[in-house]
């Protein structure tokens, strides 16, 4: 394979347009923006994890001076539309747990907001949230799946009859039980991956401001999605679309918890819309952890079957999944997904499945950084127990079992189709940078001194740009201005990937401009085409071939006018960094500002065959989802007294296509990657057997910090993506191998004194208790 | 997270802010770099209707030095103790704990004073004041008193100031002769509070004999510990790697840590012991070199 050769701009490692502000402290976010008469709202939450309200008493709160409103159920939920993102409000036959902007009978999680206050400063909202009483009849709740799925288990939703919320498998399989029955080696294992929460620097924040006069709703919002948000806040209010204008500045991270528009904003856009007063919430951090969506929990029993050689013959999945109470974007279903996910880049001709999904009294699941991820987590983990139990190496056991890159399409056993990735090239080229070989040999002789040194190799397969429901199109809206400048709207929403700068790239590039004359807008539903918001590793193939198609459709334009000036024939000009000219002839040119002055300059009149506009918007439709690759290798040392993990090298070597942005994409993988290895080692969202919560602050919930971060070395494997730009999604990735490598790398270090770690995080008590185990 | 209302007092002299104690009973807490105090009552775990901002007391700054003692006003900054060339020739055991409190930040508004009188079972500064037998310096409208280190610690966040006392200095002594100290602890992350620490100092005459030791414990039990019977297994003896570790198994066996979110009793007695371990024996090379 060839790699494509970088443009002018597309490809190159720019300085990014957002830096300026961001990296002088200058962001604006949303509790920057401050309105006239604006009020500051606080929740009252339950601190119970199930129970019947019997009385709410806000007497007290509004008695206080300052306070404006104490609003309950009683009086925002009446009316209220659906809560559901539209992906779920348009389906019927989804399963959702009856949702109000406000708990009002029961609360089913600690954190379930009971009222809302709304009052001068937030500083008083809080002191008259205290003053609210609530009276609770405290009930039996169900913590973990375990608990719910037992018989006679309280149920979290009595209205749905059960803790249940989905339940699919494939047929019984007689000729996938006689390949069990009759294969050289057989695996089995119980692994767990544990609860965390996606925790953004910014945390959720919304000022929402409602007109009476006009019937004109205002929001500014800390969001993934403002069109998305648009279309929630009009179902929950009842207002028409077109009366809802959502708006977003600097956001500082989602990670998936921004891309639906959840419950607290859609409750205080209803509380201001009453109260006809600008309201403010800004989340703080014991709510976000708290409140905010929950991620992973999902616990599966794998089973594979391999010949005699290691080649897998089967698999076998029951996975479960945690919705928690009141799961964001659906019941949490990423489930099947799972399922259908889990063979990966491998070969595995035959596999059952099935897939549950539970409700659980704690906060629920929503979308996080590659959500499905843990079909890799399972599948990596159980090749490595596969490679001990046939004492085949674990670089080897993957070699004989990967799909090549000339074998593609290939289509998985359960139905999945995927083509163009380049897993077997990157697996050669991780193990080639980490030196494989050697680091075995340095593995021999430190556990020759009683040191425990680990490799782990995390493969995998990612599904980007996936068009569910409205994320298979986005369109830009390319713009010359009157004075020559490029104005690119798009409906995309940056909290982070560096969109500014990618897109104004690639429009420098197709356009002919240059690029510090190219500025993109997005996050205003007023002045940007309908986007289905940033997530899902979409932007670069999506919103990337949209603004392409719109900058060529207008460099057309431009070279239609040019021609006219300069008398020549529109094939003969060429532009170059916003000047056309004459090709072989570049003393013959016209300045696109000279172009633009023509088309505005009504005046000046234009023959009627010459175009009179410079603005095109292109539109770029996925059917189904772009394929990237990436091999994730890590080493580590495990401390035998502390049970501490130190990791000594870390290599990804990755196939993301075309690079818009080298140093973008370089970027997206040390956060993944890092996010990866915090899951592993440090954060786990924990609840007690009752539904407590344990970890409501930074000082238990454990973040990894840039002291936990290695050094990481990033190989780059560059083959077109199936798209004109040639370009791959890649914003998840980086945190879906490295679970799987830390993982693999701490097993495979205790696997040479018998000791075994199969569930997460891999906390230092567990490392200990896994030797102490086996007397190591 | 904002704090319930409280008022703030920013007294300029130990007197003012005495007084202020006296007048507010137990409505009112002392401020110093409020890197314990804030969070708490921003999450409302706990709540003053006064708060008694001492930064502004300039006889409370400073650190001098005596023959036998080095004193570190009650509002010094760690930042300034963990850099101070004096600290460091007087109190080495200082200087090695003190970068492990939290992360630099911390250390550049959290004061000496203010993690003593916190007294939280996990940090630094209270194991070594507790370790070496410092005397703590209090003032009231009463009058001023001194506390041995043995009486100060008397559970979790709390100690033996009375209500209206703010601690004004602490008199750490200084060791003679050939001394060597260790420092060594366990935690999650870089600057987390301690699963389990170790602070030690030894002396040894001219046969490398322990002349004195000392070893103190954190994150261990309800207050930082000193570790009497590993003292006792060492005291009068030239230990070879053996004795010191079984000295730590002894020292260990006698303490009774907990379990919490981040670490089992077990956990603790495991790495506990090892710490103590690696902290006598970094003490005794030094020693030893010395």
């Amino acid at each position: 394979m060839s790699a494509p050769a970088a443009g002018r701009y597309v490809g190159q490692a720019i300085q990014r347009k957002e830096d300026p502000r961001l990296l002088t402290g200058h962001g604006r976010y949303v509790d920057d923006i401050v309105v006239p008469r604006m009020l500051h709202a606080a929740f009252v939450r339950s601190d119970l994890p199930s129970a019947r309200i019997t009385a709410i008493d806000v007497s007290a709160a509004l008695g206080l001076e300052g306070v404006s409103a104490v609003f309950t159920g009683a009086d925002l939920n009446p009316g209220a539309g659906t809560m559901q993102p539209s992906m779920m409000a348009e389906n019927p036959a989804a399963v959702v747990a009856p949702l109000t902007p406000l708990a009002a009978d029961d609360v089913r999680f600690v954190g379930d907001p009971v009222a809302i206050v709304i009052a001068e400063s937030r500083a008083l909202a809080e002191d008259a949230a205290e003053l609210v009483v609530v009276d609770y009849e405290p009930r039996d709740a169900v913590a973990s799946m375990e608990a719910a799925l037992a018989d006679g288990a309280p149920l979290v939703h009595p209205e749905l009859g059960g803790n249940v919320a989905s339940d699919l498998a494939l047929p019984e399989d007689p000729e996938l039980e006689a390949i069990f029955a009759s294969a050289a080696h057989v695996v089995t294992e119980r692994l767990v991956q544990h609860r965390h929460t996606p925790t953004p620097m910014e945390t959720r924040g919304v000022v929402a401001s409602f007109d009476p006069v006009t019937d004109q709703l205002e929001v500014w919002l800390s969001t993934q999605g403002p069109h998305e948000a648009r279309r929630t806040f009009a179902r929950v209010s009842g207002l028409p679309e077109g009366h809802v204008h959502v708006r977003m500045g600097d956001v500082g991270g989602g990670f998936g918890q921004k891309f639906f528009t959840p419950r607290e904003e859609q409750t205080v856009v209803l509380a201001a819309k009453r109260l006809g007063a600008p309201v403010k919430w800004i989340e703080d951090r014991r709510e976000n952890l708290l409140a905010a969506n929950h991620a992973r929990s999902d616990v599966a029993t794998v089973s594979l079957a391999l010949d005699a050689d290691g080649h897998v013959l089967a698999a076998k999945l029951d996975h479960l999944e945690e919705a928690g109470a009141w799961p964001v974007g659906g019941t949490g279903g990423v489930g099947p997904f799972v399922a259908m996910l889990f063979p990966g880049p491998y070969r595995i001709p035959r596999i059952w499945w099935r897939s549950r999904v539970v409700w659980t009294n704690t906060a629920g699941r929503g979308a996080y950084r590659g959500p499905w991820m843990f079909e890799s987590v399972a599948r990596e983990q159980m090749l490595d127990v596969a490679a001990r139990a046939t004492g085949i190496d674990p670089l080897e056991l993957r070699r004989r079992n990967v799909v090549g890159d000339d074998e593609q399409p290939y289509t998985m056993a359960t139905g999945m189709t995927f083509s163009a990735t380049t897993s077997a090239t990157t697996l050669e080229h991780a193990a080639r940078v980490i030196g494989y070989d050697d680091f075995r040999a340095e593995q021999a002789r430190a556990r020759a001194e009683g040191r425990l040194l680990g490799l782990g190799i995390g493969l995998y397969i990612e599904p980007t740009s996936t068009p569910a429901a409205t994320l298979g199109v986005e369109a830009a809206t390319v713009r010359v201005e009157s004075g020559g400048g490029v104005t690119v709207f798009l409906g995309t929403a940056a909290h982070g990937q560096s969109i500014e700068t990618t897109m104004a790239q690639v429009v420098a590039e197709h356009l002919g401009v240059a690029y510090e004359d190219v500025r993109v807008v997005q996050g205003d539903t007023d002045r940007t085409p309908f986007g289905g918001g940033t997530g899902g590793s979409r932007t670069a193939v999506i919103a990337g071939n949209a603004s392409r198609e719109a900058a060529l459709k207008v460099r057309e334009m431009v070279v239609g006018v040019a021609a006219h000036l300069l008398e020549a024939a529109p094939e003969d000009l060429e532009v170059h960094d916003g000047v056309v000219s004459v090709r072989g002839t570049p003393v013959r040119n016209v300045s696109l500002a000279a172009v633009a002055a023509a088309v505005h300059n009504a005046g000046t009149g234009l023959p009627p065959d010459v175009p009179r506009l410079l603005e095109a918007t292109g539109r770029y439709q996925t059917s189904s989802p772009t394929w990237s690759n990436a091999c994730h290798i890590c080493t580590v040392e495990v401390d035998r007294i502390t049970g501490q993990v130190e990791i000594l090298r870390y290599v990804v070597s990755e196939d993301c296509g075309r690079m818009l942005n080298p140093m973008v994409v370089e970027g997206q993988v040390h956060g993944g990657v890092v996010q990866g290895i915090g899951g592993v080692l440090y954060e786990h969202f924990v609840y007690d057997e009752a539904g407590n919560p344990l970890t409501t602050t930074f000082l238990d919930y454990l973040l990894p910090t840039a002291a936990e971060s290695p050094r990481i070395e990033i190989d780059h494997v560059v083959t077109d993506g199936p798209n004109p730009e040639g370009v791959k999604g890649m914003g998840e990735g980086g945190a879906i191998g490295s679970v799987p490598a830390v993982v693999n790398a701490v097993a495979d270090a205790l696997a040479q004194v018998g000791a075994t770690v199969t569930e997460q995080p891999i906390t230092p008590v567990r490392v200990v208790e896994a030797l102490e185990a086996v007397g190591a | 997270m904002k704090a319930a209302p409280f008022d703030h007092h920013a007294p300029e002299t130990v007197a003012e802010a005495a007084a202020l104690l006296a007048e507010f009973g137990d409505e009112a807490k002392v401020l110093a770099g409020g890197q314990s105090l804030l969070p708490l009552l921003s999450l409302r775990l706990t709540r003053f209707e006064h708060l008694v901002d001492v930064h502004r007391v300039v006889e409370l700054h400073g650190i001098t030095r005596t023959d036998d003692a080095l004193r570190i006003g009650a509002a010094t900054l760690q930042a300034e103790a963990e850099h101070d060339a004096v600290v460091a020739g007087a109190v080495p055991l200082l200087a090695r704990a003190l970068p492990h409190i939290g992360h630099f930040q911390i250390r550049n508004r959290g004061t000496v004073g203010g993690s003593l009188a916190h007294a939280d079972p996990a940090s630094e500064l209270p194991t070594v004041a507790l370790t070496l037998g410092a005397t703590f310096e209090a003032a009231s409208v009463r009058g001023t008193r001194e506390i041995a280190a043995d009486d100060f610690f008397t559970g979790t966040w709390s100690t033996a100031l009375a209500e209206d006392e703010i601690l004004v200095g602490t008199r750490f002594p200084v060791w003679a002769g050939r001394t060597g100290y260790g420092f060594a602890e366990v935690a999650r992350r870089h600057g987390d509070f301690a699963l389990a620490g170790v602070a030690a100092a030894v002396a040894l005459d001219a046969d490398d004999r322990i002349t004195r030791v000392a070893v103190g414990m954190l994150g261990v039990g309800a207050t930082p510990v000193r570790v009497g019977a590993a003292e006792a297994a060492l005291v009068g003896t030239v230990p070879d790697g053996a004795a010191l570790a079984e000295a730590a198994r002894a020292g260990m066996a006698a303490l009774d840590p907990a379990d919490d979110l981040h670490a089992t009793a077990a956990y603790r007695r495991r790495v506990g012991a090892h710490l103590m371990e690696t902290a006598l024996g970094a003490a005794i090379e030094e020693a030893r070199r010395g």
